[in-house]
């Protein structure tokens, strides 16, 4: 389990060009310094790619069965202990931790990554992105189509990827400075504690469902009744489940197991939130407009991905419960690769970043997160 | 996951089995014993079975008849498989390294390929690995002296020296006096049709290749012999030289028939015929346009790559058609 993989030793170097790029991006849109030669750019990352799928067999069917064997023990037993709390304290500790690493690895290493496809080739009709429900409040589909489709096609375009703080922050000058932004750190607490209700509500958001102007241009491939009907019964489910039907099973220790699975739930949304931000709004990640990225190709598709992302350094538990997006950066250009390849692929990934003199956005947890932060705080104001 | 620690190979919508014996035939003809869990609905001589294993890592389905009496089942509780060994193939050439008691699974008993139940005398024409039915049938039939209503002839055409369970046919023979059969090449023994002729108030029961299949029904229809028929059509041939050329083959999706050539993605072409599919991203990326294919050979067209021709997942805005095509969407 200590099998640490180190990713950059680069980034002393290039530390003053961020500087610079980060000056630059406050002021005007952001522009890379130097524009890679695209095809080429194309041609080594498929060769990463296929030089990795020919290897992805067994190995990676036994890695994922492992890893659902290892979420179902850690969520009954993380079940069972909560309850034990009235005879010590200290299990119903366990039982909460126990709880909120099975939802993790759940949602992360095996939820995320089985519905982007990544294990589709297995054939295995209970772990393909087409039967995969994840124990979030999120509607499979629904994440499927703005996290699949939007996201990961139209990364970081203004506009068009409404992950891109969420239409909540603002997180670059793309957006007009509004005086809600003012109190948005705030806004950002709030989206991280209720991140699962943030995730499930995000499709609806953007389709207007609810509030809003509607906006004629979206074209909808799922109406606004069905999107309404798989909010509210993936959600009741989600609740009924975590604070009714459980804790009503416990009878006497109702409480004891209501308030953990709250605990659990919010351990969860915070871990989710914090690796997610930290993939994608660290200081260096740049935004694109829309009118650049039209007829791009494959080597300027990649070029963004690789652009729009930052990786995080850690131990091999550390990737794990992360659902491997700690590699964010090999994930966006790879996302139907099973995710324990990114680590290596890393390497070559970023031997072909500095041959381009392409940034390779990494660091350690903590570097990335004060930078996040600083993000959020410094687009508050105008 | 958790009841396959109990319960290996469990999975919803199939049954289990356990491997008990793989043995060569000859050269490349393979015999493997089954032992199918209890639930297992035992077949009618003649049917066919699905059967599943893992091939590094990935779960890979082949159809292979049953080629063995439903009374044999019942007797030592296990189902044997008999099947030619396809190099090339994605389940086969692995079929001989399943170590016994490795659990795999394989469906209900599936087809109508069985023994009419007729007065007429019975003629069936076997042609390569088409002789597991047949073999199938005469076990049950002679359990149930259904042998001695009519009399029963079998040609069994195979490549020379590659006849296999000769001594199992020898041992019917003996035992049931109505059945005779014949060991043919095709080569060597001339025509299929020239045996044919001999045997028009049969009833005809025939299992092959594409091509013999063919030639039998061209002579049924001459003789007004009635016919019953299995051909191995399951496995298209793709001709890779042809793949530049523009060439049309037969998509069905949802029970509707569409015409699609093998130069646009089927995203593309589901779309201009006004077909109802969900997509996304157009570049294999989003797997929103991802859909089950029943059947049939795709190409990706990012790596040029061609698919398995069982049921798996394909993403319609990277497939092309390379053979006809069932998917559900």
């Amino acid at each position: 389990m200590n099998t640490r993989v180190l990713i950059n030793t680069e980034e002393r170097q290039q530390a003053p060009s961020k500087t610079d790029a980060r000056l630059q991006q406050a002021t005007t849109p952001p522009q890379s310094v130097s524009k890679p030669d695209y095809d080429m750019l194309e041609t080594q990352l498929d060769a990463i790619k296929s030089e990795v799928k020919d290897k992805i067999g067994a190995e990676d069917a036994a890695y994922i069965r492992r890893i659902i064997l290892i979420q179902r023990i850690c969520e009954w037993s993380g079940r069972i202990l909560l309850m034990l709390g009235f005879l010590q304290p200290l299990l119903w500790v366990a039982g909460v931790l126990s709880l909120a690493a099975a939802k993790i690895l759940d949602n992360m290493e095996i939820g995320h990554n089985v519905m982007h496809g990544q294990y589709d080739w297995m054939n295995d009709s209970h772990i393909n992105s087409k039967r995969y429900e994840w124990d979030i409040a999120c509607d499979g589909a629904s994440w499927n189509r703005v996290h699949n489709y939007e996201h990961h096609t139209y990364t970081n375009i203004i506009g068009k990827d409404r992950d891109f703080g969420y239409g909540l922050l603002r997180l670059s000058n793309d957006f007009r400075w509004r005086v809600k932004n003012l109190w948005q750190f705030a806004t950002y607490i709030l989206l991280s504690v209720m991140f699962q209700w943030g995730v499930s509500y995000h499709e609806m958001a953007a389709e207007r469902v609810f509030f809003g102007k509607k906006k004629d241009s979206r074209k909808n491939q799922v109406t606004h009744s069905e999107l309404k009907k798989r909010f509210f019964s993936k959600g009741a489910r989600q609740l009924v489940k975590d604070y009714v039907l459980f804790p009503l099973l416990a009878g006497p220790l109702f409480l004891w197991v209501l308030s953990g699975n709250l605990i659990a739930n919010l351990l969860r949304n915070l871990w989710t939130s914090t690796i997610i931000f930290c993939g994608h709004f660290t200081g260096d990640v740049e935004t694109f407009k829309a009118e650049d990225c039209k007829n791009e190709t494959r080597g300027q598709w990649y070029y963004r991905q690789a652009l729009g992302s930052s990786n995080i350094k850690g131990g091999n538990l550390f990737h794990v419960l992360t659902g491997h997006l700690s590699f964010q950066v090999e994930h966006h250009l790879f996302p139907d690769i099973p995710a324990r390849r990114y680590r290596e692929m890393a390497p070559k990934v970023q031997a072909v970043f500095k041959q381009h003199g392409m940034h390779y956005n990494t660091g350690s947890f903590w570097k990335q997160y004060a930078s996040v932060l600083k993000r959020i705080v410094r687009y508050s104001f105008p | 996951m958790l009841i396959q620690q109990f319960k290996p190979a469990w999975r919803d919508g199939y049954y289990r089995a356990q491997v008990e014996a793989v043995r060569n035939l000859s050269s490349d003809m393979l015999e493997v014993i089954l032992k199918p869990e209890k639930a297992w609905p035992s077949h009618i001589a003649g049917q066919h079975i699905a059967l599943t294993i893992e091939v590094n890592g990935r779960l890979t389905t082949r159809v292979f008849t049953v080629a063995c009496g439903a009374s044999f089942h019942r007797e030592t509780k296990n189902i044997r498989l008999i099947t030619k060994v396809n190099n090339e193939g994605a389940l086969t050439p692995y079929l001989s390294s399943v170590t016994p008691n490795t659990w795999v699974n394989i469906s209900a008993p599936k087809g109508n390929f069985t023994l009419p139940n007729t007065d007429k005398p019975v003629l069936m024409v076997a042609g390569g690995s088409g002789i597991t039915p047949f073999i199938a049938m005469l076990e049950d039939a002679n359990e149930n002296k259904l042998i001695h209503r009519a009399p029963v002839h079998l040609l069994y055409f195979a490549k020379p020296n590659e006849h296999v369970l000769q001594s199992e046919l020898l041992a019917l023979q003996k035992r049931a006096n109505n059945f005779t059969f014949a060991v043919l090449t095709r080569q060597k023994d001339g025509d299929v049709k020239d045996y044919l002729s001999h045997f028009a108030d049969a009833h005809w029961l025939v299992c092959g290749p594409k091509a013999m299949y063919e030639q039998v029904r061209e002579v049924a229809k001459l003789v007004r012999a009635t016919l019953d028929s299995e051909h191995f059509a399951a496995l298209p041939t793709v001709n890779i030289g042809s793949l530049s050329e523009k060439e049309t083959f037969s998509l069905m999706h949802n029970g509707q028939h569409l015409s699609v050539n093998n130069q646009k993605s089927l995203l593309s072409q589901l779309q201009e015929a006004k077909q109802p599919v969900t997509y996304g991203c157009g570049m294999g990326i989003c797997h929103q346009c991802q859909c089950v294919k029943k059947r049939g050979v795709v190409r990706d067209t990012r790596t040029g790559e061609l698919s398995d021709s069982a049921e798996q997942l394909i993403q319609l805005c990277v497939s092309q058609a390379v053979t006809d095509l069932e998917i559900q969407l």
